[in-house]
């Protein structure tokens, strides 16, 4: 969830009324807005906002919005609308289509901007850019002095050697493969073009580069300081609904600060696109039920209570019938896809907290799964001949599988995109983790007595996720006279308490020392195997000590 | 009668006549070895049922030179016996050859025996004889010699007579030694004599019971010996369950006392329950390769059993299909269903309840899943960890139950004396509230998540009642109540760790 930061004295501004300065109160307020506040740094406050759908509320100028419909200073819809076409035309270049096709422009003028906004603009387009824009891969923002714009702009595409501008906040021209490779942003953003051929070049009619989206806007003519009035905006990015969604909310923002919203026109030369007219300001209406909303909320609210809470979320809403409310829902609330979403707001706006919490009498059996239960069994018996549990992470790797057990490789459930080579596998048996275990234990007391019960995975063409998972239990023993007689005493007490009789059967493991290791059979199935580690393995995990042990599959006793 | 040690009692048998008796006469008297006989006269003394005293004695005894005197006698004897029988006269020079005694022997020998007036000297012709006339008597000397190879014999039991012999002896080299020793006598004082006499015969203690002693009855004839019950033991170790394990155990049984099934299923998962189906669209964040594992072989499944209800998701993704949503309006790929990753949330096994035969409505399920997401483990972060989640069904569910429901899981295994709501956010419920729970111990800690899930969610798997989610964040109360700060140690490598752990 993003974390944004915002200037107390402008919020307070913008939403026209006191805040309260301590935490807690703060957070009374921004419960409205689903906001956190996580720290206040002199006039800098940092809020986490906890809605991953709601983009509008992650400018100052959107969380003042809501506030002021919240706090009772304004209700119902705020209406934002272009004022008319500005004439400025983006002409797209067909070649764009697989690099990054879609773009979206707004103008807004006379915005009034101070150092503090500036920095909050600044703010406000880094954190659409790695959150919505999802790190830029998704949608870019662009913001440029309009007064230094020539149109028609061109968005278009260059070689990396052929373009050289200076770059943001630079004083040397680079070429386009310069910053890619050694400007900051260049190297941050880089990997989302350096695969292609051309690279994607916004400039205007006298050949001004506005910009190389996404990477970094030019000196020139992206700067925006205090003195700028009309601003001109450019969201970029892969899909056209997100760009639209962008540039949006970044319109509104800068409409808050200043006097009207222009239009651009966008020519695009796709096949599947026809030219079109941004920003897109469009409201939306709905239709909400009383009887829905009460239902889902478990309240008796009337009519006009909930058109009341839905004015304070900045909808118009009026009774259309008995039971019907339509409303006008703003168009930066993009997550509003279903009368659902109302209820939510209705549901806040009321107060979570004042809507008295039930224990619903349903007539349900609680009960724990088959898989539970008997495990449990397993884990009684095995605590009861004086074993210590331990739990220890399912990823794994083929060293610790197979290697240091001095066996050949099998084929496990390996992991596309490890964190670590440590945990790049799904472990398929239990004991190497008890080995591990004792090796990290080494120094502790003697005699240690270790069991494990978990799953393991299997690859498995027959099952539909092509991987089977097993109950396993495993269990070790570590002291200096430690002997196989012993582990066999604690098998059959195991086997005994379980209900079953168990058979060992003569058989080589690699892991194990010759003639001192079989396998378990219990009503002449193999359900696992039992032995003393052979030395060659205590070396490899550092241990002094013989060690002696099995491991059963538990399916096989539970008959699964 | 305060307790007595059966050394005490022993000790007081063999003193109960009242006399005065050496330690060593008492060693013969119980059989006990002197440590033991020791000790007991000690602790009787402590009590005050004894006096000991202690007497330093003298003693004489034969050096090294006087134990040689015993075949031959005193070298002046040694001597004169040899000129008698060398006819009264030698030479002086001869007397090495018939005494062999050594130089400095000869010396002492000439000395002595002028000295008792066994022998004379005569010059002749310038040569010097030895003449002795007739055999001396043993002297008190050699008496008290011969009595001293006896043994030794105390100083003052010497007659006035045998002290001047002892003073000349102890005078000559290592003939005779004198040595000091304390001898210790015990007696009984007037109140150990009266306890001695309630002593019973003291039988042979015993420390351990034997089965013979038992089913003999010789038991009843036989006294214990006491322990030292102070003494330190050697340790061992219970065996236990591990105690994050433990705790799970514990919520799931209360989960199940509040009426809820347990839920399990594989973690290796298909993209399609993990997220598709819980209305999270396909560009969504948390799909990204930095927030699920993705299995590298096998990489993709068979979904074919779930073709009807994976279309009915398509089309809510991408137009809201039934569910009066506009939907998320994007292309859905009906190939990334099928990949298969390791379960990032619980909530893909009630995605898959939700589709399950054994369904019941009203119906209340939990699960406490292993989950994965790639992450640096580090103290505050695990690659793999446990979601505790599940769903309510009912056909009147309310939001006031799912506040009611959180509110009884805050108190059941958070023991909260307060709760409170907030608004949240989840891809897959709509209204979403955090839960936050408030304790003495701990104040106010986020506790869980909750919300109904969207009709996204629910229609196209083809439910129609509300169905209420729920998550609770329980490892941190598992770690408040161990005290752990690191959340690594749920997952302890750390046997002393978990051998110190009480159960809880």
């Amino acid at each position: 969830m993003p974390t944004i930061i915002v200037l107390f004295n402008d919020l307070q501004r913008l939403v026209g009324a006191q805040l309260p300065r301590n935490i807690d109160d703060l957070n009374e307020v921004f419960f409205f807005v689903k906001g956190e506040v996580e720290s206040i740094d002199g006039d800098e406050l940092s809020i986490e906002i906890k809605d991953g759908n709601r983009p509008d509320l992650w400018t100052v100028e959107g969380l003042a919005r809501e506030l002021r419909g919240a706090l009772g200073i304004e209700n119902g819809l705020k209406e934002y609308a272009v004022e008319n076409y500005s004439g400025v035309e983006i002409l797209v270049d067909s070649r764009l289509k697989d690099i990054r096709p879609y773009i979206a422009c707004s103008i807004i003028t006379n915005v009034q901007l101070n150092s503090e906004s500036v920095r909050e603009l600044m703010h406000l387009q880094d954190k659409l850019d790695l959150t919505y824009g999802r790190k830029r891969t998704r949608t870019s923002i662009g913001l440029y002095n309009y007064d230094l714009i020539t149109p028609p702009i061109r968005y278009s595409v260059a070689k990396p050697l052929e373009i050289s501008f200076v770059p943001l906040d630079g004083v040397k021209e680079l070429s386009l493969k310069e910053i890619i490779n050694t400007h900051p942003k260049g190297l941050e953003y880089g990997h989302i073009l350096r695969e292609k051929k051309h690279w994607p070049i916004l400039l205007d009619a006298k050949n001004k580069i506005l910009s190389f989206p996404p990477i970094i806007n030019s000196n020139d003519l992206g700067r925006i300081t205090e003195g700028v009035k009309d601003i001109f905006v450019e969201v970029t990015g892969m899909g056209y609904q997100t760009v639209l969604n962008t540039l949006m909310i970044v319109t509104l923002s800068l409409a808050d600060r200043g006097e009207k919203i222009l239009s651009t026109k966008i020519h695009y030369p796709y096949d599947d696109i026809i030219n079109d007219e941004t920003p897109k300001l469009k409201t939306n209406n709905m239709l909400l039920n009383v009887s829905y909303v009460n239902q889902i909320l478990g309240l008796n609210l009337n009519i006009q209570s909930i058109i009341d809470l839905l004015k304070k979320s900045r909808y118009d809403a009026y009774q259309t019938d008995r039971d019907t409310i339509t409303l006008t829902i703003p168009c930066y609330r993009i997550d509003v896809m279903h009368p659902i979403d109302l209820v939510e707001d209705i549901a806040i706006k009321y107060g979570y907290n004042n809507i008295e919490p039930q224990w619903p009498q349903l007539n349900t059996f609680g009960s724990l799964s088959n898989l539970n239960v008997e495990s449990n069994l397993a884990r009684d018996i095995m605590v009861g001949l004086g074993f210590q549990e331990v739990l220890t992470f399912s990823m794994s790797n083929k060293s610790n599988l197979f290697k240091k057990m001095n066996l050949e490789e099998r084929n496990v459930v390996e992991i596309s995109n490890p964190m670590t080579l440590n945990y790049n596998c799904l472990r398929d048996w239990l004991i190497p983790s008890l080995m591990e275990f004792l090796s990290k234990n080494s120094s502790v007391e003697y005699p240690q007595r270790i069991f494990e019960l978990d799953k393991c995975y299997f690859i498995d063409k027959n099952k539909s996720t092509g991987v089977r998972e097993r109950t396993t239990l495993a269990c070790l023993c570590i002291h200096s006279k430690a002997n196989f007689s012993e582990m066999k005493t604690i098998l059959e007490a195991f086997f005994l308490n379980m209900g079953k009789m168990c058979k060992l059967k003569e058989d080589i493991f690699d892991c194990f020392i010759n003639g001192r290791a079989g396998a378990i059979l219990v009503d002449n199935v193999n359900v696992g195997f039992i032995g003393e580690i052979h030395p060659k393995v205590l070396e490899a995990w550092k241990l002094e000590n013989p060690v002696i042990g099995f491991e059963i599959d538990l399916d096989k006793i539970f008959g699964k | 009668m305060a307790e007595l040690h059966q050394l005490e009692k022993s000790l007081l048998l063999a003193l109960k006549d009242g006399k005065k008796i050496r330690l060593s006469k008492l060693l013969k008297k119980t059989k006990l070895p002197y440590a033991s006989v020791a000790r007991a006269s000690v602790w009787l003394s402590s009590k005050g049922y004894a006096k000991i005293e202690d007497i330093k004695r003298s003693f004489i005894q034969l050096d090294s030179e006087g134990k040689k005197t015993r075949k031959k006698g005193l070298p002046e004897r040694i001597l004169v016996e040899a000129v008698l029988e060398n006819g009264g006269c030698t030479l002086i020079d001869t007397v090495s050859t018939l005494t062999k005694l050594r130089k400095d022997e000869i010396n002492v020998a000439l000395g002595w025996g002028r000295r008792k007036g066994w022998l004379t000297f005569s010059r002749k012709k310038g040569k010097m004889f030895i003449i002795v006339k007739e055999k001396p008597e043993k002297g008190i000397d050699e008496q008290l010699i011969e009595q001293l190879f006896k043994g030794p014999i105390t100083l003052d039991s010497l007659t006035s007579k045998q002290l001047l012999s002892f003073n000349v002896l102890v005078k000559r080299p290592k003939l005779i030694s004198q040595n000091e020793e304390v001898d210790r006598f015990i007696t009984l004082t007037k109140v150990g004599y009266t306890i001695a006499k309630q002593v019973k015969e003291v039988g042979d203690e015993i420390s351990q019971l034997t089965p013979e002693l038992i089913k003999s009855g010789k038991w009843r004839d036989i006294q214990f010996r006491k322990y030292d019950i102070k003494a330190p033991v050697a340790k061992i170790w219970a065996g236990k369950k591990q105690p994050y394990l433990r705790f799970l155990d514990d919520i799931k049984q209360k989960l199940v006392s509040l009426g809820f099934k347990e839920m399990v299923g594989s973690i290796v998962e298909f993209m399609f329950f993990n997220c598709d189906a819980l209305y999270m669209p396909q560009d969504h964040p948390a799909r990204e390769i930095h927030d699920i594992y993705y299995i590298k072989s096998p990489s993709y499944g068979d979904l074919s059993d779930y073709t009807a209800l994976i279309n009915n998701v398509k089309a809510t993704h991408e137009n809201g299909w039934e569910t009066n949503s506009k939907g998320w309006r994007y292309p859905f790929s009906l190939e990334a269903t099928k990949r298969l990753i390791l379960r990032s949330q619980g909530t893909a096994l009630s995605a898959r309840m939700l589709v399950d035969s054994k369904l019941e409505i009203p119906g209340k399920y939990f699960s406490i899943a292993r989950c994965y997401r790639p992450d640096v483990i580090d103290r505050t972060h695990l690659t793999e960890f446990n979601h505790v989640e599940g769903i309510v069904l009912g056909a009147d569910l309310t939001f006031k139950d799912l506040l009611g429901i959180l509110k009884m899981f805050a108190i059941e295994t958070a023991g909260a004396d307060k709760v409170r709501f907030t608004p949240d956010y989840f891809p897959f419920t709509e209204p979403s509230v955090e839960l936050s729970a408030y304790t003495v111990d701990s104040g106010w800690l986020e506790f869980g998540g909750a919300g109904m899930f969207r009709p996204e969610v629910t229609l196209p798997l083809g439910i129609k009642v509300p169905v209420i989610a729920w998550g609770l964040g329980i490892d941190r109360i598992f770690m408040m109540k161990t005290g752990i700060s690191d959340i690594r140690d749920i997952f302890s490598h750390d046997l002393n760790w978990l051998r110190s752990q009480k159960v809880i």
